[in-house]
């Protein structure tokens, strides 16, 4: 045995001590000695869990990692995060005027909650620049959040606008459905950010291998192209349950349907929340009826 | 399944749906609208709900998978089913899609959290086309010596934006097996002073058949005329005969200690990890000097190999070392009331421990010396394992191994032949050590 040791007198140790003719189990020693009790770091493989940001996020492909620098499609996605967070920047201002804020409530004052307004717009638009330019997920999350902070308003079942501007009620319509398609894209694309992000890290850092990236990349690029246009046209569909709903009823009795475009109810939001319901029933019933498994089949024996 | 981002934005959507009712917010019932879209459309495409709506019991739902992952095979093929430690294992997996859609899917074969991907990737994304296979190649690196298995392959399939998926188990398993790796050894210092019939390489100072001269002597009748040395008759003029030194098979005991605490220390330097391919290289050296060899290894019960010799032996060893597992904690006594009536007298005895944890085990080791049996023991240290990971203090460790030197003092002055066998130390440096060289 050679041990370089500071001295080699260790009797003092022994003070007031039985020595055993049996070594002492490491078990009860570890516990005993006091510093470096713990597991020791190479006894435990490495297996790293995505954080909890990162899955509310969508779910990293891989764990947790510092990135590489930005691919082409991750700069391309960026370049298009901040394209939509300037304009759903600039439709939340017009859409949400302070008066009905909870900022307006509680200040009484129209210009201290149009400046408390602004400052929640401006810093979830530069929390967003931030996020999406970093990669943080966190940055990101808290531009959401500030997002839907900021179009928290009371008795606004009429919907104004900031801009003392007239514009008709179709395309009032038009312009919230479009605000809320611009922020569901700007969540999804700037989760896209992230989640693209480590995908390509972890292609580089070969965690991940990647066959016929195209092919993923270009089904991603056309869901983001499908999915708002869907949402816009079923929002849309829902939305105007006020008119769908009176020209339905005038096939059978045309009084009833100019009582119903005349009542305040069904063109305020309970109108949306009516054709809502409408809408949301019809799908349950065909998931009900395991419509998508069906399609599924449908599809596979199409191919063939 | 819901992803925990679909499962937020449903919160969302379901809050601010809500909300918007109250506060008769009509943006709050849009964007709540336009999320409810978003999810049914990704679902909808994604084929949920058909656990939801199909009315199966669970009992009978034999997975998650739904219909688009039914037709994805999986088959895996492996370089080897056996290697030594520090291996490499070449794994090629084998996806088909007997669909005739097309599929964009995650596949990860499962790995043995201790092995290292060397090269490829076990986890691939890949778009697979209609009646289409691929085959995926990756390396792993084999570090510990055990049993292992590769599998299941898990495929998932999700929408492009992440809020559902489908995943499912492929079964599809391989076991390997993980030897120790050996240490060459040219000298072992242990011989056997019992000699047995069969004739081997051990040479045990005694006239009788063997291969290297021995003495001369006169001639009896019955002696095999080539063995006259005719150059001894020429100056005798007596018809001598060479006599040769008689090569004898020893019988070796290893015995492994694989008790729960030979694995204190980290995953690959611990007692046990050193002990087994201590054993390894020490049964291969005696089976290749036709030694006989047989090894115990005791942890929660007492597992032996009987004694034989020759290449078939050392698989059986090299097997049974691979499965060893730190448990239990059987005192060194209880094999040594086992195994004395089975063996020689004066068999070489090689004991690999830590000899921790074991009060009984001097008298164990006395039982053995004295019915002189020559027993070398090498003894891994798991204080300095512990100590070069920082697991115990200075003083803790001093004390400790002051502790370690009088035991080892205590069972050298009962004629054992042992070495402290430090963490940096070759093994046959250790058995030289031990031998006292």
């Amino acid at each position: 045995m050679t041990i370089n040791r500071p001295s080699a007198d260790t009797s003092h140790l022994y003070d007031g001590k039985t020595v055993r003719s049996s070594a002492p189990s490491r078990k009860k020693a570890a516990g005993q000695v006091g510093t470096g009790s713990g597991i020791p770091e190479d006894a435990i493989p490495t297996v790293e869990i995505p954080g909890f940001i990162e899955s509310l996020l969508g779910g990293p492909l891989v764990p947790k990692m510092k990135f590489l620098p930005p691919d082409k499609m991750v700069q391309n996605l960026q370049i298009g995060v901040y394209g939509v967070l300037v304009g759903l920047a600039f439709l939340t201002y017009i859409i949400s005027p302070p008066q009905g804020t909870m900022w307006y409530i509680l200040t009484g004052s129209l210009g201290l909650a149009n400046i408390m307004q602004l400052t929640i717009i401006a810093s979830a638009t530069v929390l967003g620049f931030m996020g999406t330019f970093k990669r943080d997920a966190r940055l990101s999350l808290g531009s959401n959040l500030l997002f839907i902070l900021a179009i928290l308003r009371f008795a606004s079942s009429k919907t104004s606008l900031a801009l003392d501007v007239d514009i008709g009620p179709t395309m009032l319509s038009v312009l919230v459905v479009v605000y809320a398609v611009l922020l569901i894209m700007y969540f999804e694309l700037s989760n896209g950010v992230i989640r693209y992000s480590m995908l390509d890290t972890s292609i580089r850092t070969n965690e991940v291998y990647v066959m016929n990236p195209k092919k993923i990349v270009g089904k991603y690029h056309r869901s983001l192209v499908i999915n708002p246009i869907l949402a816009t046209l079923l929002a849309w569909f829902v939305l105007s349950a006020n008119t769908i709903l009176p020209a339905i009823v005038g096939i059978f009795s045309s009084d009833t349907a100019q009582r119903m475009r005349e009542s305040v109810e069904l063109t305020s939001v309970y109108g949306v929340a009516l054709g809502t319901l409408f809408v949301f029933i019809t799908v349950g019933i065909l998931f009900g009826l395991n419509l998508p498994t069906h399609l599924q089949r449908f599809r596979e024996r199409q191919a063939e | 399944m819901w992803s925990r981002k679909s499962a937020m934005l449903g919160s969302l959507a379901v809050a601010m749906y809500l909300l918007g009712l109250t506060l008769r917010n009509t943006q709050l019932v849009t964007i709540a609208v336009v999320i409810f879209v978003f999810l049914t459309w990704a679902a909808l495409l994604g084929n949920h709900a058909d656990v939801a709506s199909s009315g199966r019991r669970a009992e009978e739902w034999n997975g998650e998978e739904g219909v688009a992952l039914g037709n994805v095979v999986a088959m895996r093929k492996l370089s080897s089913a056996r290697m030594f430690e520090d291996g490499e294992l070449n794994v090629t997996l084998r996806m088909q899609n007997t669909s005739s859609l097309p599929k964009i899917l995650e596949v990860r074969d499962r790995v043995p959290e201790v092995m290292r991907i060397k090269e490829g990737a076990n986890y691939i994304l890949m778009e697979l086309g209609p009646r289409r296979e691929t085959f995926i190649e990756y390396t792993v690196e084999c570090p510990l010596r055990g049993f292992y298995s590769l599998g299941p392959v898990t495929v998932r399939i999700q929408d492009a934006f992440g809020l559902f998926h489908k995943e499912k188990e492929l079964h599809v398993y391989n076991d390997f097996l993980v030897f120790p790796k050996m240490e060459d050894l040219k000298e072992t210092f242990v011989k056997s002073r019992v000699p047995k019939i069969f004739t081997g390489a051990v040479n045990i100072r005694q006239p009788g058949p063997g291969s290297e001269f021995y003495s001369l002597r006169e001639y009896f009748e019955g002696d095999s005329f080539r063995a006259i040395n005719w150059s001894a008759y020429a100056r005798s003029g007596k018809l001598m005969v060479n006599e040769r030194e008689r090569d004898a098979v020893s019988d070796v005991i290893i015995i492994v200690d694989s008790r729960a605490v030979a694995e204190t220390g980290p995953v690959s330097r611990n007692a046990l990890v050193y002990s087994t391919r201590a054993a390894a290289s020490l049964a291969k050296y005696f089976l290749g000097r036709r030694d006989s060899v047989g090894v115990i290894v005791y942890g929660d019960e007492v597992v032996s190999v009987d004694r034989d010799t020759g290449k078939k032996q050392l698989y059986v060893i090299l097997t049974k070392l691979a499965g060893a597992v730190a448990r239990g904690n059987i005192p060194l006594q209880v094999v040594v009331n086992r195994i004395l009536p089975h063996i020689n007298k004066g068999s070489p005895i090689i004991f690999l421990s830590n000899l921790e944890d074991d009060p009984a085990i001097v008298n164990a080791l006395r039982d053995f010396r004295a019915r002189d049996f020559d027993v070398t023991v090498l003894s891994p240290s798991s204080l300095e394992f512990e100590f070069d990971a920082k697991r115990i203090d200075r003083t803790g460790y001093e004390v400790m191994k002051t502790e370690r030197d009088v035991l080892i003092g205590e069972l050298r002055g009962l004629g054992v032949n042992i070495m402290d066998w430090e963490p940096d130390m070759l093994l046959s440096t250790a058995l030289a050590g031990a031998r006292g060289f």
